[in-house]
């Protein structure tokens, strides 16, 4: 079995004089938070201030150009424009904005629309605060079958991209499919209907260390784009979410394990910590934490761990974000607007130990490396979100102490025109400053 | 299966061969470098050669090339007739993740094919800087030391650009990146995604590898793999 460990003492004996200094970017292990929620193969973790938090945006009619747009946000308190819209970026149409994902080196942004079936590549590192669109990957259902892209996970060279649903159907039983960096389809992956698979799929989560992929399963195009009032009282259409993980051979990308993880497994998120290899993931429908882990006999399993709110009020546990440490989880429940802290010391036993209404309906999560920022956004999916008054949309950010979530600024996105505000990445400048200065430092050298 | 390990017997003799490449990889080192992707240990028996599929990601570029005994030439006489691994570095990367490794893995892998009948003659590593300015071919000769004399089985070639604008290309074919180290840190300081690339006798690009799984014992399986597909019987 090959072990790194030794490699790296000698290495570290031997190239003393050349160890970085702890700077913005900094080495990372294991899969790295939101900023602990990127892919395991993604570099230039943000783990000092970061600069922008970028907001992918849903379009509303009648709100702005009623258009999806990709909002940059400065975070960055030192910044005279702290807690202010600094750019916004629309894509002239509306598909269901929904997540996002960074490519390995964190130049370029890819972000989908589950409706269209569109990505949108962005260049992040050109100009960190005023992000450009460079390519539109359109006619996806026609080339793949597939449709609504998902969850856009870094490779080495390629991303990774999970679908939603089919083309053919717009039912729940879908793929991933494989892109170069460019955005070149390599080619697809049907997730597995046989030995207890349901063929759905939602999230990627992936332990190299392990050669483990991780997948979820959520619903198909006719769920997530159905009224949420008309799909809870449809109960056929109620019986058709993902009820499975699977648990691939990632060299081969080959199902290997299909677990049965009733109601809905959304976000997976592995421990970061050096030496864990376990992952947990929320429930949205059963509002259950389950942890899949390695026995001692080498055997996966996929276990229900613990209970978010009261499941018989259906919170729907929407996001988690796990701490670098892998010793805590923020849960957002989008029905009760709350955002919960559990304590995952014990990954087998794990403790809810804070919790506080954030909204009027909560989405998505993500923390700083450090975890001493909380940021919260508010919309699920357009059909899904609340009405009226409920209907809240925004960012918001908190300072965490390990106590309390206090508020820190608070962008309405109605009031400024934008949308409905969900998924979140973070930005920084000091990418655009390295790129810029290479080329002068290259022809300065020629 | 045989499984590299740095615990083992066979381990222990190679120690002074990692210090030998470490030293050969930073004879030349004047700053240090970033490389950000992380390093996990693995722990896991990669599935065996033959018995899965390598997609064809894309095709490797071409460009104006200079090897490391000052001649010019294309890059796509050393990324067609052999499967290739390629590895893009830069001599004066003293990251302890980053080119030293790769080095240092690819010595590894080098020393395993050739005693891999099937290897022998089909494949090859080629180390392709991108520091022209610095990594002059003189320095790529210095940098390769013995594995450059040639007469391997499996041959490395060291090669550079006479220029950034030559490398360009060559670069962006790849979709490598290359930034200067964040402020604070040594102003020479290269900062890049540590990548290698498997690339098939019609020059395809099969895999890519980043700090993150750059694991011996999963290349050779792959090489072997693309060596299987060619109708070579493996052993």
């Amino acid at each position: 079995m090959f072990s790194d460990k030794p490699i790296r003492r000698v290495l570290r004996g031997c190239l003393a004089a050349g160890l970085l200094a702890a700077g913005v970017f900094a080495p990372g292990y294991q899969a790295a938070a939101d900023e602990t929620c990127n892919s395991p193969f993604m570099s230039n973790l943000i783990k000092g201030q970061e600069d922008y938090v970028y907001v992918w945006t849903l379009g509303v009619e009648g709100i702005g150009d009623g258009s999806d747009k990709l909002v940059t946000i400065d975070v960055n308190p030192a910044s005279n424009l702290y807690g202010q819209v600094v750019h916004s970026l629309s894509v002239s149409r509306r598909g269901e904005a929904h997540h996002m994902g960074f490519t390995e080196d964190r130049r370029y942004l890819w972000a989908g629309g589950l409706d269209d079936s569109r990505i949108y590549i962005f260049d992040v590192y050109t100009n960190p605060r005023a992000p450009q669109l460079v390519r539109t990957l359109e006619g996806l259902p026609g080339q793949t079958g597939l449709v609504g892209p998902h969850t856009f996970y870094a490779m080495p060279g390629r991303m990774l991209v999970q679908f939603l649903s089919n083309s053919n159907d717009h039912g729940g039983v879908t793929g991933m499919a494989v892109f170069t960096n460019k955005g070149d389809l390599v080619r697809t992956y049907a997730m597995p209907t046989t030995n207890g698979g349901d063929g759905y799929g939602y999230d990627i989560g992936i332990n190299p260390g392990k050669n483990v992929l991780l997948t979820s399963s959520f619903a198909g195009w006719n769920n997530y784009m159905m009224d949420l009032g008309k799909l809870v009282q449809d109960p056929e259409a109620m019986k058709r979410f993902g009820n499975t993980m699977v648990l691939w051979d990632l060299k081969a990308v080959a199902p290997k394990q299909v677990f049965q993880v009733p109601g809905a497994p959304l976000e997976i998120r592995w421990s970061l910590n050096e030496g864990d290899n376990w992952a947990v993931v929320a429930t949205a429908l059963t509002s259950k934490i389950w942890l899949i882990k390695q026995g001692a006999n080498g055997e996966w399993q996929a276990k229900d761990v613990a209970t978010i709110g009261d499941p018989s009020k259906i919170p729907l546990p929407v996001d988690i974000s796990i701490t670098a440490n892998g010793k805590g989880l923020w849960v957002n429940t989008f029905m009760d607007g709350k955002t919960r802290y559990f304590d995952l010391s014990d990954p087998e036993n794990p403790k809810q130990t804070y919790e506080k209404a954030t909204g009027k309906q909560v989405n998505m999560v993500s923390q700083s490396w450090d975890g001493q920022r909380v940021y919260i956004t508010s919309s699920l999916l357009a059909n899904w979100d609340k009405k009226g008054e409920n209907d809240e949309q925004f960012l918001r950010a908190f300072r965490w102490d390990g106590n309390e979530l206090t508020p820190l600024f608070e962008v309405d996105f109605y009031k400024e025109r934008l949308g409905r505000a969900h998924h979140m990445k973070f930005g920084t400048d000091a990418i655009r400053a390295a790129y810029e200065d290479l080329d002068d430092t290259l022809a300065a050298r020629e | 299966m045989k499984i590299w390990t740095t615990r083992s017997p066979r381990a222990s003799n190679r120690w002074g061969v990692v210090v030998a490449a470490l030293f050969a990889a930073t004879l030349f080192a004047e700053v240090a470098a970033a490389h950000e992707a992380p390093k996990v240990p693995a722990d896991f028996d990669p599935p065996a050669p033959g018995t899965y599929r390598l997609e064809r990601i894309m095709q490797a570029p071409d460009g104006r090339i200079v090897d490391a005994n000052s001649k010019r030439g294309q890059l796509a006489a050393y990324t067609h007739g052999k499967v290739t691994l390629l590895s893009l570095m830069y001599t004066a990367c003293s990251d302890e993740t980053g080119c030293p490794l790769a080095f240092y893995t690819i010595d590894m892998i080098k020393r395993d094919l050739e005693k891999s009948k099937a290897a022998r003659g089909r494949v090859q590593v080629v180390s392709l800087s991108f520091d022209p300015e610095h990594d002059t071919p003189e320095v790529m000769r210095a940098y390769g030391g013995k594995h450059v004399k040639g007469g391997s089985p499996v041959p490395w070639h060291f090669l550079t650009a006479a220029s950034k604008r030559e490398l360009a290309p060559m670069l962006d074919g790849f979709g490598q990146d290359v930034s200067k180290a964040a402020k604070g840190q040594a102003d020479k300081e290269l900062v890049h995604v540590l990548k290698l690339f498997l690339i098939d006798k019609e020059g395809w690009v099969r895999e890519i590898y980043s700090t993150s799984y750059l694991i011996p014992q999963v290349v050779v399986n792959d090489i072997k793999t693309l060596l299987i597909e060619d109708g070579v019987k493996v052993n």
